[in-house]
């Protein structure tokens, strides 16, 4: 996928950057963290690792990196695990990028983390490659969706293009819920830019309105049905 | 009596007149309960000794719903199946309760104190009333001491009503009918007590008494307030640490039963790379679904069933199956047939495409999607040899029979089958996509 164009400082496509992203790692648990930084491309410099809440906001702090990998649930702090890091790491926002990373696939756990401001959100069964990619995709500033995370916006935005929400942030456009059912179906945006006859610019610019609408919404059934969801 | 090991447990009845003693005890004993009531009026009689007994049994004896719910309360663990859950042979005739419950230990196990109190209560009023009744049976102690009885009775009865509040939930007004039950309970044996110890009667002696009970009272009250207030904040700890353990027990059953037979299987088959990764993401599978199951939903929906075969697909090839689903409906003859076009698709995917498969479904208003993508070298439709069944027949011919659509999209990317039913069956044949 060398062809995905990112908007990152250097210009270049977000899998080879002139310069080594620069990444902090957030996860309480140690063999996880090793495995993955043995598994993630020579190009990303892991500056820092965290176990906590209160770790992981301070290295953050210390570190400034371009992207955090951060799980979902971690100790310390007042419990709100990952959300936690990214509220308290919240003056840095601007250029520290979040990608969310859990092995939890439950709906209120991923929204809340998107919520709270992150760029994206992945498995942790994803190989060291798809990470990669999602990590100089986030450097980019882009949105990194999961099928499962495009299935969770079709459900809580509803699947059909509403017309009676008198808010804009409150439902997706017909391209945007197209894009979000492509990637629900296992489409690269690659793939999605090819199937819908767009460029793979206009696919990012799609998914990043939808995880703005996501982040910013209002939308009362969003966050009831992020609540009573315990469901995958 | 070797007839003892079937018996009911004696457990107090929610047929009663009172407190539903005589008539558990008949159940237990297997005698009609109006002999048991006749009995123990009798026996009250012959000096109080049928009342003492059917006090004693109303402490002792926990209700049948009490009973239930303490043996509940034992988590039914696969781990310990050497710790007996109940004496063996204790089977039940009754339907109430489960198991017999050792009721000679349990109030003393779990209502100990309030059993103290009760009883010594039992005494002071066991001695009080020999003495009055030993000399002489005047009137005016035996109005006071049955209206000590009777309050003590009407309190003791709404002691009963919340602790079945507490499980059942009971609403507001049932409440505030239970403070007024304690109220006038309370009210009786204050009034009681005071005719009895003043004796005479005299009004002016009864209201200085009242006068100076109510004083007393106060300070006891002042007293014990504090001391009142921590007990029961130590009580509400307990129970949460209690429900905590139960839970605890829970989780660590379920563990033992799954994730660590899963590892010592892994551990073994180490060698194996293909059958660790099976073992884990059928492991991963049984968790996840463990964990974040939503018991409020219907059992047995398309999603449910997608997801069964998406599994057993996954178990019997190896590689990951990932369904992400959207919307869910109640299954019907056409969605089973859409359920194993989905599995044919899914086999065919998992085999050819030879890694992980992804499956969308998508139910909305008018129609019922299923999407299932490989990333596979590709293939023809038109090089399928003919007698090849897989995707004529039971993919798009299945889908055809039932009123939906099928099309397969094959590049050197991948291959995608797309599958369609429509809400309402018909014969239309829609375009493929």
């Amino acid at each position: 996928m060398t062809n995905i164009q990112g908007t990152g400082p250097q210009g270049t496509g977000p899998s080879r950057p002139a310069q080594p992203v620069r990444v902090v790692i957030v996860d309480d648990h140690g063999i996880f963290r090793s495995g993955l930084k043995a598994d993630l491309d020579a190009s990303i410099h892991v500056v820092g690792e965290a176990a906590t809440v209160e770790q992981a906001i301070a290295v953050i702090a210390q570190e400034r990196p371009e992207v955090v990998l951060l799980d979902v649930h971690l100790p310390g702090g007042l419990g709100g695990g990952g959300r936690e890091v990214i509220a308290g790491s919240a003056a840095l926002l601007a250029t520290t990028k979040f990608l969310a990373l859990s092995v939890s696939d439950a709906a209120e756990d991923v929204v809340a983390v998107i919520r709270a401001g992150a760029r994206g959100y992945v498995t942790k069964t994803i190989s060291g490659a798809e990470i990669t990619d999602a990590v100089f995709r986030v450097a980019g500033g882009d949105a990194v969706f999961s099928p499962r995370l495009a299935g969770f916006v079709l459900d809580a935005f509803g699947t059909a293009p509403a017309d009676i929400a008198d808010d804009e942030l409150d439902r997706l456009s017909a391209r945007e819920l197209e894009v979000m059912r492509l990637i629900a179906r296992g489409y690269s945006y690659k793939e999605v830019a090819k199937e819908l006859f767009i460029s793979i610019k206009t696919v990012e610019t799609h998914v990043s309105a939808v995880l703005r609408k996501l982040q910013l919404s209002s939308r009362h059934e969003l966050t009831k049905w992020a609540a009573e969801r315990r469901l995958l | 009596m070797t007839t003892a090991l079937t018996r009911p447990p004696l457990v107090r009845s929610s047929d009663r007149i009172i407190a539903g003693v005589c008539a558990g005890l008949a159940a237990h004993l297997g005698w009609p309960v109006k002999g048991v009531r006749i009995g123990m009026v009798l026996a009250s009689l012959a000096g109080g000794a049928g009342l003492a007994f059917y006090a004693w049994l109303w402490i002792m004896v926990p209700t049948a719903d009490e009973s239930a719910r303490r043996n509940a309360r034992r988590p039914a663990s696969p781990i310990a199946p050497a710790v007996p859950r109940a004496m063996p042979g204790a089977t039940t005739t009754g339907d109430a309760a489960a198991v017999r419950p050792p009721w000679f230990r349990v109030g003393g196990v779990r209502y100990g104190k309030e059993i103290l109190l009760g009883a010594g209560l039992l005494l002071v009023a066991g001695i009080l009333i020999a003495q009055l009744l030993g000399v002489n049976v005047p009137l005016g102690t035996l109005i006071p001491a049955a209206a000590v009885l009777g309050g003590a009775s009407i309190a003791w009865m709404q002691l009963d009503e919340t602790r079945r509040a507490g499980l059942l939930d009971k609403t507001k007004a049932d409440q505030a009918g239970g403070w007024a039950r304690l109220a006038a309970g309370l009210a009786l044996v204050v009034a009681g007590v005071l005719v009895m110890v003043s004796g005479s009667g005299s009004w002016e002696q009864t209201w200085l008494a009242l006068l100076a009970s109510v004083a007393v009272l106060g300070g006891v009250v002042l007293v014990l307030l504090p001391w009142a207030l921590k007990f029961w904040r130590d009580l509400e700890t307990e129970r949460a640490g209690r429900i905590r353990e139960t839970e605890r027990a829970e989780i660590a059953a379920h563990l033992h039963d799954s994730v660590l037979q899963t590892l010592a299987l892994i551990q073994r088959r180490a060698a194996n790379e293909h059958d660790v990764v099976r073992l884990a993401r059928a492991q991963e599978r049984e968790l996840r679904n463990w964990l974040f199951q939503d018991p409020g939903k219907d059992a047995g929906q398309l999603s449910d069933r997608i997801k069964a075969v998406a599994a057993e697909v996954e178990d019997s090839l190896g590689n990951a199956v990932e369904v992400v689903s959207v919307g869910d409906t109640a299954m019907t003859e056409s969605h089973e047939a859409l359920v194993q076009a989905s599995r044919e698709a899914m086999l065919n995917a998992s085999r050819h495409g030879g890694g992980a498969v992804s499956v969308y479904l998508e139910v909305s208003a008018g129609r019922t999607e299923v999407f299932i993508k490989d990333r596979g070298p590709g293939f023809d439709l038109q090089d399928v040899p003919e007698d090849r069944l897989g995707v004529r027949e039971s993919i798009i011919g299945r889908m055809k029979r039932h009123g939906g659509t099928a099309s397969i999209t094959s590049t050197e990317d991948g291959t995608e089958v797309r599958l369609g039913l429509p809400a309402i069956p018909t014969d239309y044949a829609e375009g493929k996509s």
